[in-house]
């Protein structure tokens, strides 16, 4: 018996002492999760959801074009998704026919009826309108794309053409669009891209917005009668001497604005009106850029900054704080905030030719604003009413 | 004195364990600041992006080949492999891509002072782009990490970006495991808890980049440097430039996957961090542009490797006391004492649990306890190498030299016909 005592003692005693690393001998053993972290593969673009859905339904359109010749309906799997092929022009959506259906893929225009709730991922060959208070999943367009009013879209649309919300409509995920994308007033959104985004008054329709308002090279003819579209940067330069502008002001493409001399600043910076300075501003506190005063580098301040009405920014923004870009300012390059970005009426981000990102928490943009690029709302963007 | 020295080592103890615990509970807990994430589009500047080759002939055209697949500008991107002093077939290889693709302009370096300081030293003076981007050659870049890392430099403040870097033969040993969960640690919680506080994050040599006019104003690569990474970091800090750490720039890397190779490795970076803490401590501390947060952080950075000597004393210490029967003081020492021996010790355990429940990796943390036994390794190979400087400072010995972390990988991974990413899993797998 007392030779078994001191054997028993190690044994419970080493018994204790591995138990709490018998989890870790276990997954050494059995190697559950030793394979490497995963990485971010994708390359961020905003439009990549629609671009996956596009490729995966690209085999389908032989079918789709089959169905479209004897205008009837048909049901197929593709990876595993269940997909509703429409050659009819009527089809209305009604859930008996979408149930299970993972997507609904039409050769020709469609409209969601008025109410409407689509759970299937949408893809139409031509025009897609969203009636009044319809809501959609996702949906990819070869053409425009016509949110209605007080619709909505729950993860991602993209179309080839335009992309219109009308009042109080909601594009909640990504919204990216092949040329512009139009909101209207009440309009709330996430993530959106577009060589184009413009922020319209709600009396506007199509008609009036024809694209000689919007493209620079017409802006001196006929663009300065139109307020709502008139280039600040335009503006600005034109009462300037736009030859000293030209010689200072480095072109990105080339010489990369955030290049430029530093002017570090202990506290809050202010930029008196109609002054220009060149060279890249870091304020530790709040940042001030007068009416029509030009800044020919990128401006960095720890708290808000302001930009008055009709001054221009010919770099970046960055601010640990809310950027506020008054109306008919500019800002040529990212415009990146840690708190909100707030745009005037008439305000302008970007160029058509050289694309640019606004990224903050919240977005809150008035009527009759340009920006060329990407508007990222990491909580939520809207228009004014 | 004894005990004063004691005392002093348990505080120190203190202040880094406060430290681990206010770095995890902010990424658990806290405002998580990734400010140049979302930049998606812009008028991209054009880069140059210098590759740190020694005879890599085993992985010098991974790189290479998902440098050329990534998704920035073509005729804003140049590649510079800085082939230095390879004897393998590096340079052939380098060679057989530049009559490919004339975006690749290769620097051969045949002589010099060895060292990757000397070498990148040597091929900025090729460079004429603003953002400069550098990566060891065994790194396999992602399609979109070129973006995120220049991504920080339209900011003009700062001056240095580093991206995270993900262990890619994790499964192959069980060093390379532990050695998973630490970088996870160091780069998950540590890294992005600086960028959320606005301290100092740490520019670390690879997958990262740095701007062209704030490294010429501070007088280029430190030669003389063995931690170039960690003396470029106090420069540029000193100099009113700021490193950003970019956590989704993500790229894979090879671990050591033997004890000696990581041994070596460590030491060699505890001799060039504590190079820099000589160098950089007092000024640090003293520099006014700072703010109070960014000197202490920056402070008790440059000090995180003598802590394993300071350990190690510690522990000695404690033994001594308890058996010459000295009085260890009042309620306040033995609650020091406490942490010290129970919470202290374990204060960087738990920033790595931290971070592998961040990473979203459940398993994997089963391990925990046998980090244990890396932690005493890497302690007793930073005490050694905190020795023989401390040797080489009192008595004069031969110069610092610069060691290679040896390779594991035998032959390229990517393959042509599979995407970067995809064949890199392949080949980890």
């Amino acid at each position: 018996m007392w030779l078994w005592a001191p054997v028993a003692l190690t044994a419970v005693t080493a018994a204790l002492l591995a138990l709490p690393v018998t989890p870790a001998l276990y997954e050494l053993w059995k190697r559950s999760d030793a394979a490497p972290l995963s990485t971010t593969r994708h390359d961020g673009r905003i439009a990549n959801f629609s671009e996956i859905f596009r490729s995966r339904l690209t085999p389908l359109r032989p079918q789709l074009e089959q169905c479209h010749t004897r205008r009837e309906l048909s049901r197929t799997s593709i990876e595993g998704m269940q997909v509703l092929l429409v050659g009819l022009k009527d089809f209305d959506f009604h859930p008996s026919l979408t149930d299970s259906i993972d997507a609904v893929m039409l050769s020709h225009s469609a409209l969601i009826p008025a109410g409407r709730v689509v759970e299937a991922d949408v893809y139409a060959d031509g025009r897609l309108d969203l009636g009044e208070g319809s809501a959609l999943r996702a949906a990819r367009g070869a053409s425009d794309i016509i949110l209605g009013k007080n619709s909505a879209v729950l993860r991602w649309l993209h179309a080839e053409g335009t992309i219109r919300m009308r009042p109080g409509s909601t594009a909640y995920g990504r919204l990216s669009a092949g040329q512009s994308i139009r909101l209207e007033p009440g309009c709330a959104f996430q993530h959106m891209h577009a060589p184009q985004i413009l922020t319209l008054d709600s009396q506007q329709d199509d008609s009036q917005l024809d694209d000689s308002h919007l493209d620079n090279s017409h802006e001196g003819q006929d663009g300065q009668g139109d307020t709502r579209f008139v280039s600040s940067k335009l503006h600005v330069c034109q009462t300037q001497d736009a030859g000293d502008v030209a010689n200072s002001a480095p072109d990105q493409g080339d010489a990369f604005a955030s290049s430029c001399k530093r002017l570090r600043i202990q506290g809050d910076f202010v930029l008196p009106a109609g002054e220009t300075l060149n060279a890249n501003v870091i304020a530790t506190g709040a940042l001030h850029l007068g009416p029509g005063a030009r800044l020919l580098g990128t401006a960095k301040s720890y708290k808000h900054t302001v930009i008055e009405e009709g001054a221009c920014v010919h770099g970046g923004i960055i601010c640990g704080g809310t950027v506020w870009l008054g109306p008919r300012s500019f800002v040529a390059g990212p415009v990146l905030a840690e708190a909100d970005v707030l745009i005037a009426r008439g305000a302008r981000v970007g160029e058509p030719h050289a694309l640019t990102t606004i990224s903050s928490c919240g977005v809150q943009i008035a009527a009759g604003c340009q920006l060329h690029g990407t508007v990222w709302a990491r909580v939520r963007g809207n228009v004014e009413v | 004195m004894l005990m004063n020295l004691f005392s002093t080592i348990i505080a120190l103890i203190c202040i880094y364990t406060f430290r681990h615990y206010c770095f995890t509970l902010n990424r658990l807990f806290g405002r998580q600041r990734h400010p140049y994430v979302d930049v998606e589009t812009a008028v991209w500047p054009p880069i140059t992006v210098l590759i740190a080759a020694h005879n890599e002939e085993a992985v010098v055209a991974d790189i290479i080949k998902a440098l050329l697949e990534a998704d920035y500008p073509r005729e804003k991107m140049i590649i510079i492999p800085v082939n230095d002093r390879s004897t393998d077939r590096t340079r052939e290889i380098i060679e057989a891509f530049a009559e490919k693709h004339p975006s690749i302009e290769p620097f051969h370096r045949v002589g010099g002072k060895p060292g990757k300081a000397a070498a990148l030293k040597e091929a900025m003076l090729r460079v004429n782009t603003e953002v400069v981007l550098i990566f060891d050659a065994d790194y396999i870049p992602g399609k979109a990490l070129l973006r995120q890392l220049v991504a920080p430099f339209f900011d003009p403040e700062i001056g240095a970006v580093m991206g995270r870097v993900v262990p890619l033969n994790v499964g192959k040993k069980s060093l390379t495991r532990l050695l998973d969960l630490e970088r996870s640690g160091g780069y998950q919680v540590d890294q992005q808890a600086r960028m959320n506080l606005h301290l100092v994050p740490q520019y670390g040599g690879t997958v990262a980049g740095v701007r062209k006019s704030a490294l010429d104003e501070i007088g280029g690569w430190n030669q003389n440097a063995l931690a170039e990474d960690t003396d470029l970091t106090y420069r540029l800090l000193l100099a009113g430039w700021k490193t950003a750490y970019e956590n989704r720039a993500e790229c894979y890397e090879e671990v050591p996957e033997r004890w000696p190779v990581r041994v070596r490795q460590i030491m060699r970076w505890a001799k060039g961090h504590n190079q820099a803490m000589v160098s950089y401590i007092v000024p640090t501390a003293k520099c006014s542009s700072l703010g109070w947060f960014e000197r202490v952080d920056g402070v008790l950075l440059l000090g995180v490797y003598l802590m394993g000597p300071v350990l190690l004393l510690g522990w000695l210490l404690a033994v001594v006391l308890f058996y010459t029967g000295v009085q260890i003081g009042g309620g306040l020492t033995v609650l020091a004492l406490g942490a010290f021996t129970t919470l202290g010790n374990f204060a960087a355990f738990f920033e790595i649990a931290a971070a592998a429940r961040l990473d979203g990796s459940r398993q994997r943390i089963r391990l925990l306890p046998l980090t244990l036994f890396g932690f005493t390794v890497s302690l007793i190979s930073v005490s050694q190498a905190a020795w023989q400087q401390a040797q080489k400072s009192l008595f004069g010995s031969a110069e610092l030299v610069w060691d290679k972390t040896e390779r594991s990988r035998t032959a390229p991974v990517l393959d042509d016909s599979l995407s970067p990413a995809a064949s890199v899993l392949r080949g980890a797998l």
